[in-house]
């Protein structure tokens, strides 16, 4: 097989990747596990607190009080963990897949130069368009939108356009309606106002905590990506009120 | 405990709908708890809820107010019918008192004025909630002893899965099968007589004893003989291999194809033709041969009119065959039928001459005919397919000939030998030109010599040059190939054969595949060899050109790509899932934040409550004077005044260190703060001005407050909710027939005006804190009306024992609070009708008899307000009842009272007179203390002050009780007020032009206000001035002018709608105010006809043509024109006309009369309604926007005066 050097490589780059996964996951299961051991703990202090609340003073309420809000702040704490840690592994898989990507349509066009110089053009070329052009079907709804957006999660600063550079260009003229009828994975999570998936290009808010996050163009009326910041309608919605 | 089940519900299926099941476990303990209360019931802050929250509700504005529906509510559909009849009862009492009709009334509201969207919306989420409901309170039980969640499941018995309903359209999509997926099934399909042999076949397996072979094996296998066949033959086959990419038709040598005249192919040869070169109109179905193929297929044919073979024939009409081309280029030959191009007729007339040419090009004499080159004096010969062959210049062109018969279309045919073809075209490789050139080499591979026929052996035997034998032997190699079809059927070698059969299980396998093999092939003979599977056959072409060259590297690559992609795959699987963590771990986060939120309300919803509460005060507090501690070093001695220092932060603190149980507690630390701001602070500084709007708002806030900490239930001993808390729905009922039935008089008696006052009070906060109703409205109305009569009672009482006691000091004091009441009052004009409710109330206040500390007005008043925590806040309310004591003492003047009463009954001039005679009374008393007090307080008051000692004069000398003297003193205090408060032309105008005149018509209308206006502005010491008039006099007091407007609008607000609508007693006043008083720049609602009522300015006439300012503002000057009109209408209609400036977008001027004007910015409830006026949406909005307009107008108006004491003086 005359693979790449660089496909080996990757190889061995991703050989790594189920550990880590692995590791990963077992860390937030703990840490899962710690903190619904604390909300027992806090459950277990709520009543306690509502039983014997009569006979305390206001500052043993308070002490109280403060227990259960420490308890809180450890479970928040565990939150935060499990989140950067499912970020962490977005990151890392995103990563490894963008490489893949690289490498992928460095290898094709690799190939497609050898066939051309080596003049078997017709049928080989054909033979190559089916493959490629079937890869290409397969790996539209992947690294089109979804694939660069995400990756920069919480971090607002690059965030604004995530649409795959090696494939977006091919996808971009693809209506959303096309995309749509595509079969979709049930699984697949979704985005935006409108509870799709994700398709061409997607603005992410920037507020951290949109519940939310990500926005096709055409939802948020969108035709070109915006200079500075750019809030959902209901983050600016909330925004406006404070 | 239902309703807490269904909040149990709501808060899930919100969440569900968009996360699925995961999070059922997470959301419980969210929900543990009870709903906040504040939330729920507080619905002037939409900030307070979450996006979640704000998500449930349903939102519509009726009246001026914000009502909020969970969308969980049940709400029924009302018709329309029943709402009319809802209506008309609701007209007819105000008794409605079942909770139906209650009920059915908030719904008719929500379903009404709600989008239809929203109540689908609604229904559908209730629905959804419901089923929630009962799912999530079985995992709730389970939650509290496991750590993580155990799903519970039974199994439904019964249950069958309904069939799922047919996806939309889009979600089908036709896939063709890849040739490797339709390799593995079988696509034959048998035809009756495979039926036939393969029950013959079976019949005779039968016999024997062996298991007969199902049709599907049967299909089975002829599939895989067609695959293997092609195979083979495509192994074999390569003189085929041309013609797809370049087929062109063998009759005319175009490989042009259009729709009309495609290129055909038959199905056995192989042959191209053109539909119209070989006479095909239509294109049969199914597979189409050649006449060759159809009629001789296993004999190759040759031409009678040339020596060649191939190529596309037709018989003639005597047997033989010929070429197509043949039988076009000799010219006696012809088609007896031209459409289908056959028969060939006239071999026969063909001259023997003809025959005996010998073409140069094969050199054979005597074989087939001629033609020759058309060139003049050149006898060259040649055969038609050999000219093609060699590519000589053959050309027909369409030829029009004009004869005696008209027009006749003919073809002329130009064929030059080698030599003579018209130069450019001769060569090779000029394909331009007919059809020469480059075909030839077309032509050349259509044709091989046919061998020599039996009849022309000699001519063979003759012919000796070894040019003719290679000839013969190329032509038995043709023959071999194309003269056989059978060789396209191409046998299948045993071992193959037993490859074939290895999946299936036959008995006595190869016997029958031997003879499954045999039919087969016999079948294939049957078709002529034809395919018996159509798509193989059509692709034999792509897949020959992809399979011929089976490049293994290739292939490697090809795997290697799919290698990869399915890696890339397996990583965006990862990824996705990855994703949908992030968005669990993200969603848990949140919820535990809800979690907390949810337990802080449970363990302590009092601290929550006081601690929103506590917030809204500080909302109010805009300037932040109270949010922390008076620094000391700033001012030393504040702790000389003030004991007990509070302020926000230091509340907050004891909140949050639980020292707070009840509103209660809150009100008293609030009530310090302010306290101890009046009492440090002077009454002209900004301090004690916001202290008191602040000491307003809070009040409002703080009532409120502890209504709903009524309603929720607060344990005060340990701040959490009590047990069990009386059902709202209940509640508002009874609460709905105590307001009724204190509305009616007759119930009040045994109670004293002051204790009834505070009732109404409370429930007119009660009812305006209710939720929409019908009778809500009118409820509040009602009960605006009593208070304010009520008020208008002991106001008089309190002026008449004033009058009684006549004592200075408390008369100062009153004034006092006069004044503070007008800060206040005017510092908040867009408070909401609830707390309108307060403010009338404010000139009655506490005077306590007798004593006359240092600080006589503040202290009191202060006092009054700390020693009454816990009870209502409401000032008038508060105040009432420190008043009750004195009161009793009065209570024996309540004849005088009545007496006084009936004055109002008679008419105006009447009233006038006596509160000119109480006037002028009090300004003989009051004079020398009240002037010098204020000048020293008020700068801006000083100005009235001085102005008032000169018109006190003039009261003196005009005496006392003077009807028409009355009159003219008070003319005056406009004026000076006017000028005080714009010191511009147009009130130094108007007091130049109404100075004078005592009892004109207008004159007249603005005196009635004047009263009130005294006794405001000037604060004039006579309580009972402002008392008395508090309700039928000071309503008309905004109008003067704009100033006065702003700064009294609360006020006049309340009591105007009351007054003015219902109150009996005050009626004729209300009327007489309408006679009067539109000074100009009042804003107005001016109704024309044909149009609803529309916010406009009233421009006084007279104005200089100059134009003026008003508070900074420019107001526009009226055109000539228009002012001309209004005197001449004004002559027509003999009635006085006020010309008016709409603030429409062209700013349109009219001459209105009074009747269609009204004070507008007076009471909120009534511009509102205004605004609804207009029957049309586009007549509505322009109202609106023009009443935008008016607005911000006022408001600049109003800051300047606000801002800009200086220029008043």
């Amino acid at each position: 097989m005359a693979t790449a050097i660089y496909l080996e490589h990757y190889l061995d780059s991703i050989e790594n990747l189920p550990c880590e996964l692995q590791r990963n996951f077992t860390l937030m299961r703990e840490l899962d596990n710690r903190a619904e051991e604390k909300k027992g703990e806090i459950d277990k202090l709520a009543e306690e607190y509502i039983s014997n609340v009569r006979n305390l003073a206001p500052e043993q309420r308070v002490e109280h009080l403060q227990k259960i809000q420490n308890g809180f702040s450890k479970c928040k704490e565990y939150s935060d963990d499990k989140v950067q840690l499912a970020m962490q592994t977005y990151e890392m898989v995103d990563k490894h897949i963008r490489r893949l990507d690289a490498d992928l349509a460095r290898f094709e066009n690799e190939l497609k130069e050898k066939l051309e110089v080596s003049g078997y053009e017709s049928p080989e070329n054909r033979a190559m368009k089916k493959v490629g052009g079937r890869g290409n079907l397969k790996e539209k709804r992947g690294p089109k939108g979804r694939g660069r957006k995400c990756s920069d999660d919480d971090s607002p600063k690059k965030k604004k356009i995530k649409n795959g550079p090696e494939f977006s260009e091919s996808i971009l003229p693809v209506h959303p309606s096309d995309v749509l009828d595509m079969p979709v994975d049930p699984n697949e999570p979704t985005y935006c106002l409108c509870h799709q998936v994700s398709y061409g290009e997607m603005i992410g808010c920037d507020n951290p905590d949109c519940p939310i996050e990500w926005f096709h163009f055409a939802c948020v009326d969108l035709t070109t990506k915006p200079k500075g910041k750019w809030f959902c309608p209901r983050c600016t919605q909330d925004r406006k009120k404070k | 405990m239902r309703k807490y089940k269904k909040r149990v519900g709501q808060s899930k299926a919100g969440r569900e709908t968009g996360n699925g099941t995961g999070q059922v476990h997470a959301d419980m303990d969210a929900v543990l708890c009870p709903p906040s209360p504040c939330r729920l019931n507080f619905p002037a802050t939409r900030d307070t809820l979450t996006y979640e929250q704000a998500q449930k509700m349903v939102e519509i504005e009726l009246e001026g107010r914000l009502h909020r529906i969970n969308i969980y509510d049940q709400l029924s559909v009302v018709t329309e019918d029943e709402m009319l009849a809802q209506d008309l009862t609701d007209c007819n009492s105000n008794k409605e008192n079942s909770v139906q009709s209650r009920a059915r009334q908030r719904n008719k509201q929500a379903v009404s004025k709600s989008r239809k969207k929203d109540a689908k919306h609604a229904a559908k989420c209730r629905r959804s909630g419901s089923q929630c409901s009962s799912q999530s309170h079985v995992c709730l039980t389970h939650h509290i002893q496991s750590p993580l969640p155990k799903p519970t499941f039974r199994k439904v018995e019964k249950f069958k899965p309904s069939p799922a309903p047919p996806l939309p359209v889009a979600y089908y999509r036709y896939m063709e099968k890849s040739g490797e997926e339709l390799d593995n099934e079988a696509e034959y399909d048998m035809d009756e007589e495979d039926m036939a042999w393969l029950e013959i076949v079976n019949q005779k397996r039968v016999s024997d004893g062996h298991a007969s072979v199902p049709p599907d094996t049967f299909e089975l296998l002829i599939d895989r003989l067609e695959r293997e066949s092609i195979l083979e033959s495509r192994s074999q086959a390569l003189s085929q291999s041309t013609i797809d990419e370049d087929a062109y038709c063998c009759v005319c040598l175009d490989d042009e194809c259009l729709n009309s005249n495609v290129i055909l192919f038959c199905d056995i040869c192989n042959l191209a033709v053109h539909q119209e070169c070989y006479g095909v109109p239509y294109i049969p179905e199914g597979q189409w041969l050649c006449r060759c193929c159809l009629q001789s297929p296993s004999r190759p044919v040759d031409c009678v009119l040339c020596p060649n073979r191939g190529g596309a024939f037709k018989q003639t009409s005597d047997g033989n065959w010929a070429h197509v081309i043949c039988a076009i280029w000799i010219p006696e030959v012809c088609f007896a039928n031209t459409v289908f191009l056959e028969p060939v007729e006239g071999v026969k007339n063909i001259p023997p001459a003809r025959w005996k040419l010998t073409c140069y090009l094969c050199k054979q004499k005597g074989r087939g005919a001629s033609i020759q080159c058309h060139k003049a004096n050149c006898y060259r010969a040649f055969h038609v397919t050999c000219a093609q062959r060699a590519g000589l210049y053959m050309k027909i062109d369409p030829v029009r000939e004009t004869g005696t018969n008209g027009t006749t279309f003919t073809v002329k045919k130009t064929a030059f030998c080698e030599n003579h073809s018209p130069p450019g075209t001769g060569g090779e490789g000029d394909e331009d030109n007919g059809l020469v050139g480059g075909r030839g080499s077309r032509g050349q591979r259509s044709y091989t010599l046919s061998p020599p026929l039996q009849q022309n052996q000699n001519g063979r035997k003759k012919g000796s040059a070894t040019q003719q034998k290679k000839t013969q032997k190329k032509a038995a190699g043709g023959s071999r190939k194309t003269g056989v079809p059978l060789l396209l059927v191409p046998q299948i070698p045993s071992f193959r054969l037993n490859k074939i059969c290895t999946g299936v299980s036959v008995e006595r396998k190869n016997q029958f595949m031997q003879r499954l093999h045999n039919y087969w092939l016999l079948k294939r003979h049957s078709r002529n060899g034809v395919p018996l599977i159509r798509r193989l056959h059509s692709h034999i072409q792509a897949q020959k050109s992809e399979q011929r060259e089976p490049d293994a590297k290739l292939q490697a690559v090809r795997e290697e790509l799919k290698y990869w992609q399915k890696l890339r795959q397996d990583l965006e699987k990862a990824r996705l899932l990855i994703e949908l963590i992030r968005k669990r771990e993200r969603l848990k986060r949140e919820q535990f934040k809800l979690q907390q939120a949810a337990l802080e309300l449970q363990l302590t919803p009092a601290l929550v409550f006081l601690r929103s509460t506590l917030e809204k005060l500080q909302e109010k507090d805009t300037d932040h004077i109270f949010i922390s501690p008076v620094n000391l070093k700033e001012v030393p001695d504040y702790l000389e005044f003030v004991t007990e220092p509070m302020d926000f932060s230091k509340m907050h603190d004891r909140l949050e260190a639980h020292k707070y149980i009840s509103v209660a507690d809150l009100e008293s630390d609030f009530n310090l703060m302010i306290s101890n701001c009046l009492r440090y602070n002077s009454n002209d500084t900004v301090f004690h001005k916001t202290a008191m709007q602040l000491r307003e708002v809070g009040g409002a806030i703080l009532r409120h407050a502890r209504h709903q900490a009524l309603s929720i239930g607060l344990d005060p001993s340990t701040g959490t909710h009590l047990p069990d808390k009386h059902t709202t729905n209940g509640s508002t009922v009874s609460w709905l027939d105590e307001v009724d039935l204190l509305l009616d008089p007759e119930n009040r008696v045994h109670m004293s005006p002051e204790d009834q006052l505070k009732n109404l009070l409370d429930k007119l906060d009660l009812v305006a804190s209710m939720r929409t109703s019908g009778g809500r409205t009118k409820r509040m109305r009602l009960l605006r009306r009593e208070i304010n009569s009520l008020r208008h009672k002991i106001s008089h009482q309190g002026r008449n024992r004033r009058l009684l006691n006549g004592k200075m000091k408390e008369e100062k004091r009153e004034k006092r609070v006069d004044k503070m009441d007008f800060i206040t009052s005017h510092a908040d004009p867009k408070k909401s009708t609830s707390r309108k409710a307060q403010e009338p109330s404010c000139p009655a206040s506490s005077p306590l008899p007798g004593d006359a500390p240092p600080n006589p007005p503040l202290f009191t008043l202060e006092t009054g307000r700390t020693t009454t925590p816990g009870q209502s806040n409401k000032s008038g309310g508060r105040r009432q009842k420190g008043k009750t004591k004195e009161n009793s003492q009065s209570e024996d003047h309540d004849g005088f009272v009545e007496k006084e009463e009936e004055n109002f009954h008679s008419k105006k001039h009447d009233t006038v007179a006596s509160s000119v005679q109480e006037e002028a009374f009090n300004m003989v008393s009051s004079p020398k203390m009240g002037v010098g007090r204020r000048t020293s307080v008020l700068f801006k008051k000083a100005k009235n002050g001085a102005r008032l000692t000169k018109e006190k004069s003039v009261l003196l000398q005009n005496g006392v009780s003077k009807v028409e003297n009355g009159i003219s003193p008070r003319e005056h205090t406009p004026k000076t007020k006017l000028q005080s408060a714009k010191s511009t032309s147009p009130s130094l105008h108007q007091l130049r032009s109404r100075g004078p005149s005592t009892c004109s018509d207008s004159e007249g209308e603005k005196s009635h206000s004047l009263p009130e206006e005294n006794g405001l502005t000037n604060g004039l010491k006579r309580q009972n001035g402002n008392s008395s008039d508090s309700e039928g006099c000071i309503p008309t007091f905004p109008t003067h002018s704009s100033p006065p407007t702003k700064r009294s609008r609360g006020k006049p607000a309340m009591s105007k709608v009351p007054v003015g609508a219902v109150n009996g007693v005050s009626r004729s006043r209300a009327v007489s105010q309408n006679n009067d008083e539109m000074d100009p720049l009042t804003l107005v609602w001016a109704k024309c006809r044909g149009y609803p009522s529309y916010p406009a300015m009233i421009v006084d006439a007279k104005m200089p043509r100059e134009g003026i300012l008003h508070n900074g503002i420019p107001i526009p000057v009226p055109p000539k024109d228009v002012l001309n009109l209004g005197r001449r209408r004004q002559e027509v209609t003999n009635e006085k006309l006020f010309l008016v400036l709409f603030f429409d977008t062209k700013r349109t001027w009219q001459w209105l009369p009074l009747d269609k004007l009204h004070h507008m910015g007076v009471d909120d409830t009534v511009d509102r309604l205004r605004l609804m006026e207009g029957k049309k949406p586009n007549v509505r909005k322009s109202v609106h926007k023009a009443y935008d307009r008016a607005m911000t107008h006022l408001s600049y108006v109003k800051e300047n005066s606000t801002f800009n004491p200086s220029n008043f003086i």
